[in-house]
């Protein structure tokens, strides 16, 4: 074995590099068969959920109920509940709108971005991300609709024909735009996803063991029986869709950034803002995912399908990005700087000093600082160490946009205006209820429908390229 | 239908274990002149499209039209509303802002992209709901790798299978078909009661469309929520019966301060209270041509109902009715009344009759109205104090 680290590859590396930098590595452990990978990827939806998993869910159904009851709260009694007032107008709803539309993005750029790029270890982890991206544009969604007061009216926000003479949306405005923006993104998403689950539901409609479960699948499965002719279609269809994903996604936290950046207030008018979200919201979906599949892989036993290289190959966008939003940090206080204008100047150092000094602080720690040990290889090979750095940055990635929001607005150009924001428990506890939402769905998904894309991992099964 | 013509013979399926073996199968039976008509494969064999001879899929074409479409329907929709049907404008900007429609267009030009190619997709390739598939894919979303045959004319099947177990096949066989049996379908069976209500049901759902599509589209749509389309409105002077007061308008609370930044008037209603703001009270204003104006256009509105416009009770509404004649104010009397008694009166009222204007007429305009007054005094001067005051000094 000793003279094996001096056989060069055909890349002209040594043996020991190759193994290091994980050319020509099998994508899944476990030397499986086409067979293996179906029942292990297959048995979670085929079996009754163990006792922990029904402890989890009565965890994450309560956080959803008690988030319902501040939701039924805030539109019974009114936007009062909030801890909102003159200065400011919104502080916890968007900020939990733009933490939650942010996780979101990781789904659809390992869908689609990685896809274009042709990495192909995005197979085992595409699906749950992708299902991750849907959950949280829902939980992102409910928010500017509680903020409506009255939600079922929502459909005003539409351009639809009305009896109420001349009158439509305003589409000059940055919240119309977000309006179609997140329903796109929303509607794009799922068409993607569900593309990719057709060929995995009719391999699980094949081993339907009930009528019931059987003829639910068979609707949804579209009679795909894996015919070339339609396989071929289907990969032009899913690159399509990817090339049409991948401009979709950096134009949705750009028109989220536009919501503040056409405003003129200070610390919210700037050019950087749409690269500065978009990256912002990779960095956070990314972090969002990585904790999630460190903890499904090791509770469903999926260790051989999302490996350490999986991980690795992670942690190492959250460094790259975790580095650009850092610098992202540095170029505001140049530009309050070098824009000579004072109530530019006062807002950053209001943030860096102010009374919300804590917020700014926190997320420049756990945003700029926590990623950075993501440079030691054993860092980002050890899951539990991946898990702790990566709640870091999920918290340091909402105080971002708590700390853009609140602080921003809290002193405007009226020193008599000035005024502190502290969010209200109903406030909180529908923050609480999101994350109960999200979890919800994302547990009832890993037993529903296969995590991974077993047609897709059959395929790089032998990481051969062909 | 016992004759044996119908079946068709000459189809083959054969399966394998693994992708290179499907794909090399499949260009042997091309090669040999057999028409390969699909293979069923757990993930997409690459090479495949090339081996079995498909063209490229024409799809994008179809998203590139849809992409089109959607950008077509977004700039006219943004356009139309913006510039024409509704004309508003908002923060400043022009009515046809291009760059403003930049965001939805893009939008609206992906989705329809988007959605539009899966649609095609699904027509294309025939995929929709199904409830039975044939056995002829068996494991071919599993381990499986199928491939589906016809034979070339003149050769027979078992040389065929011969040569797909040299290339590994795993099981082969031909495919009988009959082309006229077909399975009896849902839509073929026997139906009874249920089917007749069922039928019954499109016509009494159009019947119960007739008044809907009868109504008059001029009137208001049926709210179902009363909320923000008709809202409670309840005019200044209208009884109230929820309020204490039982009127609409309320009174400020006791001690209200005003807004403007005055300090609240040291002073109440009552002869002894004028008479101690005659003795405290300075106009904090000198005459100019503006406060002038303004003290005229107060007291034309005002006082002059009453008083007349020269101060004289020339023109005065009551005297006219013979109601009551008030004091005159360019009389000696007045004239002697310091200013504070003036503003005092303005405020609360006269002793007798005159009701107070201090809620309806801001402090400054009470005082310039009593510098009006003092000018109307001036000029009244020589008609009238020949007559009354001979020893007045000038």
């Amino acid at each position: 074995m000793a003279h094996d680290a001096d056989v060069l590859t055909a890349s002209g590396i040594s043996a020991a590099e190759a193994e290091r930098y994980g050319h020509n590595l099998p994508l899944i452990d476990g030397n499986k068969t086409y067979r293996q990978v179906t029942e292990e990827v297959f048995a979670p939806t085929e079996r009754r959920p163990p006792l922990r998993w029904w402890l989890a869910l009565a965890v994450t159904l309560s956080m959803l109920s008690l988030g319902a009851w501040a939701v039924v709260q805030t539109l019974t009694r009114g936007i009062g509940t909030w801890g909102l007032n003159r200065t400011v107008g919104w502080a916890f709803d968007i900020t939990n709108f733009v933490f939650w539309v942010g996780i979101g993005h990781a789904g659809t750029l390992i869908s689609a971005i990685l896809f274009l790029f042709r990495q192909r270890w995005r197979t085992s982890i595409n699906r749950a991300a992708e299902a991750m991206t849907l959950f949280a544009v829902m939980c992102a969604g409910t928010f500017p609709i509680i903020h409506m007061g009255r939600p079922w009216l929502a459909f005003w926000a539409t351009p639809y024909p009305n009896s109420r003479g001349s009158l439509w949306v305003n589409f000059k405005s940055p919240l119309l735009w977000d309006v179609v923006a997140i329903s796109t993104y929303f509607i794009i998403s799922l068409a993607f996803w569900y593309i990719g689950l057709i060929p995995d539901l009719a391999t699980q409609r094949d081993r339907a063991k009930t009528k019931l479960k059987r003829t639910i699948l068979s609707i949804f499965s579209l009679g795909w029986n894996g015919s070339n002719r339609t396989w071929s279609r289907y990969e032009t269809v899913y690159m399509l869709l990817a090339g049409l994903s991948t401009p979709l996604v950096v134009s949705v936290h750009t028109i989220v950034s536009m919501d503040f950046a056409t405003s003129v207030i200070p610390g919210w008018h700037a050019t950087i803002f749409p690269p500065y979200f978009v990256v912002g919201a990779v960095f956070s979906g990314f972090a969002m995912v990585l904790t999630l599949m460190i903890i499904a892989r090791s509770v469903m036993g999926l260790e051989e399908y999302i490996t350490t290289r999986h991980l690795e190959a992670m942690t190492k966008v959250v460094l790259a990005t975790g580095m650009i939003v850092g610098m992202a940090y540095a170029t505001e206080f140049f530009t309050a700087w070098y824009s000579g204008n004072p109530y530019e100047r006062y807002v950053f150092l209001n943030r860096a000093l102010g009374p919300y000094q804590w917020a700014y602080w926190t997320m420049v720690g756990c945003n700029v600082l926590s990623p950075q040990f993501f440079w030691f290889r054993k860092v980002r090979t050890t899951p539990w160490m991946i898990f702790i750095l990566t709640i870091f940055v999920n918290i340091g990635m909402w105080f971002e946009r708590f700390v853009i929001i609140v602080t921003s607005l809290h002193r405007d150009y009226l020193p008599s205006s000035w005024a502190m924001y502290r969010p209200t428990f109903i406030e909180v506890a529908i923050l609480i209820g999101s994350f109960g939402l999200f979890f919800t769905l994302f547990l009832v998904f890993t037993r529903v429908l296969p995590m991974i894309a077993a047609s897709e991992v059959k395929g790089v099964l032998k990481n051969v390229e062909h | 239908m016992s004759s044996t013509e119908h079946l068709h013979r000459s189809r083959f399926r054969a399966s394998f274990a693994d992708p290179e073996q499907l794909l090399h199968a499949v260009k042997h039976l091309r090669t040999a002149g057999h028409r390969v008509l699909d293979t069923y494969t757990p993930f997409p064999v690459h090479g495949m499209d090339e081996a079995m001879g498909l063209r490229p899929s024409r799809l994008p074409r179809a998203c590139l039209a849809f992409a089109v479409l959607g950008l077509a329907l977004a700039a006219g929709l943004q356009i139309w509303t913006s510039a024409v049907d509704y004309p508003l404008i908002t923060g400043g900007k022009p009515l046809l802002a291009i760059p403003a429609f930049i965001p939805v267009a893009f939008e609206l030009t992906v989705l329809l992209a988007g959605l539009g190619v899966v649609a095609s997709f699904f027509l294309v390739a025939r995929m929709r709901p199904r409830l039975r598939i044939p056995d002829l894919h068996a494991g071919a979303n599993d381990d499986r790798f199928i491939l589906a045959a016809e034979l070339a004319a003149d050769i027979q099947f078992p040389a065929v299978a011969q040569e797909l177990a040299g290339l590994g096949a795993l099981d082969s066989g031909l495919l009988v078909e009959d082309r006229f049996q077909r399975r009896s379908a849902f839509w073929d069976r026997p139906a009874g009661v249920g089917a007749l209500l069922l039928a019954c049901l499109p016509a009494f759902l159009l019947l119960a469309l007739v008044p809907v599509l009868n109504r008059d589209f001029q009137r208001r749509n049926l709210a179902w929520d009363g909320g923000m389309g008709a809202p409670l409105s309840a005019q200044a002077y209208d009884a109230s019966g929820v309020l204490p007061s039982g009127k609409v308008l309320q009174a400020p609370p006791p001690d209200t301060l005003s807004r403007h930044g005055e300090p609240p008037l040291a002073f109440g209603p009552g002869k002894a209270e004028a008479e101690r703001a005659g003795r405290e009270l300075q106009n904090p204003y000198q005459p100019t041509q503006a406060r002038f104006n303004r003290g005229k256009l107060v007291f034309e509105r005002v006082c002059a109902t009453c008083h007349g416009r020269e101060g004289d009770n020339n023109g005065s509404v009551i005297v006219a009715r013979g109601a009551f004649a008030p004091t005159v104010l360019v009389s000696p009397l007045v004239r002697d009344m310091p200013d504070g008694r003036l503003f005092h009166v303005a405020t609360f009222g006269g002793p007798t009759k005159m009701k107070g204007y201090g809620d309806l007429l801001s402090r400054e305009d009470r005082w310039q109205v009593v510098l009006y007054i003092r000018e109307l005094q001036k000029a009244a001067k020589p008609a009238a104090a020949p007559a009354q005051a001979t020893g007045a000094q000038p």
